[in-house]
């Protein structure tokens, strides 16, 4: 069943909140909403889940409206699973309790709670132990077995790998992500951290200041991003000042370029993004750039290039592997190629 | 309600006969001794209860782990007891001087607890970084440790000036006169009369005064989050030379507030003639029922009001709970004068009975337990029991299943608190109990104030005994112990 | 979010309304009222009205029950009371508590047997309650400090400068109050004014009798002003709250020689009434003077022509003043010891 979200709008008080969100996840895929933290991604999040109401627009899963102007569903009975950051397990209870939880009482057993710790790749033995005994990758895993013992069709996950150090936090976003792709629920996922967002699932949504501002499949929406704040949310990224020469390329900085996307709208002043990972670096005695600065970063170097002479000079940094660091002394003039064209957008001056 | 009665009274009186009776030397004299009461025993209190605390936790103090316990100990002992003790021992012992060693060695644990809970709560990193600053150990003291403790010290401050606001037994043994006796004696001469609802009226004035100073001291900041416990155990200061003076300080204060009282009250239950022992067991049971009742109704009545003030946090939950302080801080002989108006006028069936001194016990120790449950409560996260319900868990059973179980601790503190304040409680009991009732207090009470010191002794026994209970857990919650 | 916080709150407080029900429905099993027993609201001395209560029941077979407490007050709770009240007898210390139940219409008329066998200054002319016991004002004082030939030859005396911090008293207690009610009664409103404001610059206030018994005998103060039986009582167990004091009567119809009357009467909406009178005409009969006239209370019996103690000065011989006991304005002695700082 597809969940549609349309029109959403929430605020508290006298701050908006959400603004006029609309998002459909069809069945069984996964979407991530990335968004600095205020952006409005975890009160969407409890929408949806049905901790909150939206002041404005309809939630649906499937054919059964959620929340509407008319009525709401309670939360308990959305059929809806929910991790929250923390994990959220109840203290008192045992890790198996914590699973069964939400079971019927006749359909409490111990053969579902190992099915399910199975299925979080938790060892039985951690059945009888404490929450306060268990890791944070380990309490994040029961908190989300226990959010799949209600079969739920579509499963909500609120940051629940940023209380984890970076090690323990992509091997249990990768035991999250297998888990969820062997249950076929439908997930959301909301976080901060733009890789996690782009490797989550089918699609990535970015919220900025309570408005879904793009969604769409985590490849088009890094390579085309609408705006420049969206460019640089998603990755690291150049922007230079251009100069349109044709329908399809510009002069900038690095040399005329091919225009890949042109998201400026027909602004009379441009700039071009380039992503770092575009670029190939030269020594060339009569290349477009001049090695002004180095500095380690043990596993490269980054170089602070400077682009144009006299007037207009503009400056970038640049990571190159250790093994090639030692190429490009201070002082060394390089050839830098762009791969793959500009994404243009309106300039801000 | 008991407010209500007490200024519907005093405006019924007419400011004429009220000014007559307000401006007068007797209330002046009054008015002194309470303001010097409370302006001296509070920072009495405020100084030996973190002092020791600081004592035990942080210091090399000899024998640190008795004085823990033992600091805590005067709490199983009712303040009218403990003046019992010392005016059976010491019979010249009276006035202010002899209400502030009495008053103050029985409520500073007041202070004590809950700035032990705090110091065991921070973290002794903020210590050592102030040390490697180059603070001295009572630099670190009084600049790091003391600022941490002021919530605490505040908190439980205010407890000690309502306590020796609205205690009554404890200074009449002492012939010492406050507002709380004088209402007394104005209730002996004239029951719910004009006397003593106008000094209710400035007793009212002065809990009002206390409550706004307290959280214009407090100001926006928080409880501090208490317990959690440190990665670390603090490395403790040695006193060096001062320590024989500051084992003999303690040694003194443990003297003072438990042993005196104590012995006094051993070396007449030897004098004692055979108490009736059927006496005894039937005022006991009559208090445990009495008081578990109290505890059980006070929860209840509490659980509202805490989940309002943590949950809901608005104008109109902070003067509720505002209005539950104040109405605590009254005398109980006022809440319970209140109540035989209130029952007699509309439920005239309810009056006299069990009913209406429990309901007088949860008007008078309502705080004791909102204070704790109120901490619970803010620790039970609001995304525990969401999580519940994505589990397809009704919101009730939410509660029920997730938040409720979490709050035990909370519960058996707050509980503790109230059954204790309710075995110990003696002019409301008095009045409003049903014709026969005998508590352990009122039992107490009548021979001890015709100087049966006897036929007392037992039941000031008993009195302390049953506090223990109640004192230990809160002693085991104070410092995060548990009790089994 | 109103809605929510309703239907958070409704299930606490149904759960606090089932435990009060709860409560009350154990307190009532507990407690020791059980609706056939004679409530009596007494004033006395708990220990007397035991032994009367415990010797009435085992003649009788009805059972009693006390809520104890001090004249005024438990006079004052029966008047706001009022119909709605429990109480089936009253008995006080003094005369000033009962008049004032008396005249707020509550009290119904004794039985004319039991009046019969109470000497007629012992009682009201209304017959609306009785005496049932006396005390006598006097004064104790400790030898050592104080020569006899110094001793107050009148009450009044005491309000003079010479006797500033060198007596004491209970002035919080009905007991005293019955006393200035005679000095207001003999002296006039002014008279009792002047003298009570005498009495707050010299005397030093003690808790209640005997704690002013205990301070003149521990030397705290030369003179103390106290009912007779407490001291007797003292003298016939150990003496150790009396060994170092003497009494002296002031006789000679002084206010200081006043013979306060303890009253006993039945209320009008009294659930038992038939029996709240039997126990009165048990205490006012032979037997329960008896327990007076020969127990440890050292009051004087009034009634039934039973003798005091063999230890006590006769009644009769006290030459104290002649006061009607109904007469005697409760209220307004309240009033004036509160005006002189005295309360």
């Amino acid at each position: 069943m597809t969940l549609r979200l349309s029109n959403i709008s929430k605020a508290f008080g006298p701050t908006d909140v959400l603004n006029d969100v609309s998002l459909e996840v069809p069945d069984g895929t996964r979407i991530a909403l990335v968004g600095s933290s205020g952006s409005g991604k975890s009160t969407l999040l409890r929408l949806i889940a049905g901790f909150e109401r939206p002041d404005t627009g309809t939630i649906a899963l499937g054919d059964r409206e959620l929340a509407g102007p008319s009525s709401t569903v309670p939360a308990h009975r959305r059929g809806i699973g929910y991790v929250a950051q923390d994990g959220a397990l109840f203290p008192h209870l045992s890790v198996a309790r914590n699973i069964a939880f939400g079971m019927p009482r006749a359909a409490r057993n111990v053969t579902r709670v190992r099915e399910l710790m199975d299925l979080a790749s938790l060892d039985h033995t951690l059945a009888a132990r404490m929450p306060h005994e268990l890791s944070g990758g380990q309490q994040q895993r029961v908190a989300l077995a226990r959010a799949l013992t209600q079969r739920p069709t579509v499963i909500l996950l609120d940051e629940p790998f940023s209380a984890l150090d970076s090690g323990l936090r992509s091997q249990t976003r990768q035991a999250v992500v297998d888990m969820l792709e062997r249950s076929g629920v439908t997930a959301v996922l909301v976080t901060h951290d733009r890789d996690e967002a782009l490797s989550f699932g089918h699609q990535v949504g970015v919220l900025t200041g309570g408005r879904l501002v793009q969604a769409g499949a985590p490849a088009g929406v890094f390579d085309a991003p609408v705006d420049v704040r969206v460019a640089e949310f998603l990755g690291d990224m150049m922007l230079v000042p251009a100069r349109l020469t044709s329908a399809d390329a510009v002069d900038c900085a690095f040399g005329r370029l091919a225009v890949r996307h042109d998201r400026s709208g027909g602004a009379a002043r441009v700039s071009a993004m380039v992503r770092p990972e575009q670029l190939r670096l030269a020594p060339a005695a009569d290349g477009n750039a001049i090695v002004v600065g180095i500095r380690s970063t043990g596993a490269g170097a980054d170089l602070r290039l400077r682009f144009g002479n006299g007037e207009s000079p503009t400056e970038a940094t640049h990571r190159v592997p250790l093994h090639t660091a030692s190429r490009f002394p201070a002082g060394c003039r390089v050839q830098v190629a762009v791969d793959g064209g500009v994404v243009l957008y309106p300039s801000d001056d | 309600m008991p407010i209500g009665f007490v200024l519907q009274a005093a405006f019924a009186l007419g400011w004429a006969e009220l000014s007559a009776l307000v401006f007068r030397p007797k209330v002046g004299e009054l008015l002194a001794n309470t303001v010097a009461l409370v302006v001296i025993g509070v920072p009495a209190s405020a100084l030996l209860g973190v002092g020791g605390a600081w004592l035990v936790e942080r210091t090399a103090l000899p024998g640190r782990r008795v004085f823990a316990v033992a600091f805590a100990a005067p709490l199983a002992i009712p303040a009218f007891v403990a003046s019992y003790g010392w005016a059976s021992a010491v019979p010249s012992i009276s006035g202010l001087w002899g209400g502030l060693l009495v008053a103050v060695t029985a409520y500073f644990p007041l202070v004590y607890l809950p700035a032990l809970a705090a110091i065991r709560g921070l973290d002794p990193a903020l210590e050592e970084s102030a040390r490697s600053l180059g603070m001295g150990s009572w630099a670190v003291f009084i600049r790091v440790v003391l600022p941490q403790l002021r919530l605490a010290v505040l908190g439980g401050g205010l407890v000690v000036a309502m306590h020796l606001l609205a205690e009554y037994g404890a200074f009449a043994f002492l012939r010492f006169d406050t507002f709380t006796t004088a209402i007394v004696v104005a209730y002996q001469a004239t029951f719910a009369g004009p006397n003593a609802a106008a000094l209710g009226l400035i007793l009212l004035l002065l809990c009002l005064a206390l409550l706004i100073a307290e959280s214009l001291a407090r100001g926006h900041a928080r409880y501090a989050r208490v317990g959690g416990g440190s990665p670390h155990p603090p490395a403790r200061l040695s006193l060096g030379r001062l320590t024989p003076l500051a084992v003999v300080g303690a040694v003194c204060l443990v003297v003072a507030s438990t042993l005196v009282p104590l012995t006094s009250v051993v070396r007449w239950l030897f004098r004692a003639d055979a108490t009736d022992l059927g006496d005894l067991a039937s005022a006991t049971t009559q208090t445990l029922v009495l008081a578990l009742a109290a505890a059980a109704c006070a929860i209840a009545v509490a659980l509202p009001f805490a989940w309002l003030s943590v949950r809901y946090p608005d104008r109109l939950s902070r003067l509720l709970e505002g209005a539950a302080y104040l109405a605590s801080s009254l005398p109980a002989i006022i809440v319970a004068l209140a109540l035989v108006a209130t029952s007699l006028a509309f439920a005239p069936t309810l009056y006299q009975t069990a009913f209406t001194v429990v309901a007088a016990y949860v008007v008078i120790f309502l705080p004791r337990a909102l204070v704790p449950l109120r901490a619970g409560l803010s620790q039970v996260p609001e995304s525990l029991e969401e999580a519940a319900r994505s589990l397809g868990v009704t919101p009730f059973a939410a509660r029920l299943r997730v938040t409720v179980p979490l709050l035990v601790p909370a519960v058996c503190a707050g509980g503790a608190l109230v059954a204790l304040g309710a075995a110990n409680e003696l002019t409301a009991t008095l009045l409003l109990a049903p014709t026969g009732t005998r508590t352990v207090a009122t039992s107490f009470w009548s021979a001890a104030s015709s100087l049966d010191y006897p036929t007392a002794a037992p039941y000031a026994i008993v009195l302390v005994l049953l506090s223990c209970p109640a004192v230990a857990l809160m002693f085991a919650h104070a410092t995060g112990r548990s009790l089994r | 979010m109103p809605l929510r916080l309703r239907r958070s709150l409704l299930a606490p407080l149904t759960i606090s309304a089932l435990l009060l029900t709860g409560c009350s429905g154990s307190g009532a099993a507990d407690g020791s009222t059980s609706d056939d027993a004679l409530v009596v609201y007494n004033a006395q001395h708990e220990e007397l009205t035991q032994e009367w209560a415990d010797a009435f029941t085992e003649e009788s077979g009805i059972e009693v029950v006390l809520r104890n407490g001090d004249d005024s007050e438990l006079g004052n709770q029966l008047v706001q009371e009022g119909s709605a009240s429990k109480a089936d007898v009253f008995l006080t210390e003094n005369s000033p508590a009962m008049s004032l139940v008396e005249q707020a219409g509550l009290l119904a008329p004794v039985d004319d047997a039991t009046l019969a066998l109470v000497p007629e200054q012992y009682r009201p002319a209304s017959g609306d309650w009785t005496g049932i016991a006396a005390r006598s004002t006097v004064v104790v004082y400790n030898p050592d400090l104080i020569s006899e030939s110094e001793l107050p030859t009148s009450l009044l005396d005491l309000a003079k400068p010479e006797w500033k911090g060198r007596w004491g008293a209970a002035p919080a207690k009905a007991d005293f109050q019955a006393i200035v009610s005679a000095v207001l009664e003999t002296q006039g409103e002014d008279g009792a004014r002047e003298w009570l404001e005498g009495m707050a610059r010299n005397a030093t206030e003690y808790r209640n009798n005997i704690v002013t018994m205990k301070a003149v005998n521990a030397g705290e103060v030369p003179v103390g002003v106290i009912y007779h039986y407490y001291w007797y009582r003292d003298q016939d167990a150990a003496a150790e709250d009396s060994g170092n004091t003497k009494l002296h009567y002031l006789g000679d119809q002084d206010p200081g020689a006043f013979v306060s009357v303890s009253g006993g009467g039945v209320l009008k909406t009294a659930p038992h009434a038939d029996e709240a009178q039997q126990f009165l005409a048990f205490i006012a009969g032979e037997e329960g003077q008896k327990i007076l006239g020969e127990g440890y209370s050292f009051e004087y019996p009034v009634a039934s022509g039973v003798a005091a103690k063999s230890e006590l000065p006769p009644l009769d011989d006290l030459n104290a003043p002649a006061i009607d006991p109904s007469t005697l304005n409760g209220p307004k002695v309240i009033e004036l010891m509160t005006e002189a700082g005295l309360l």
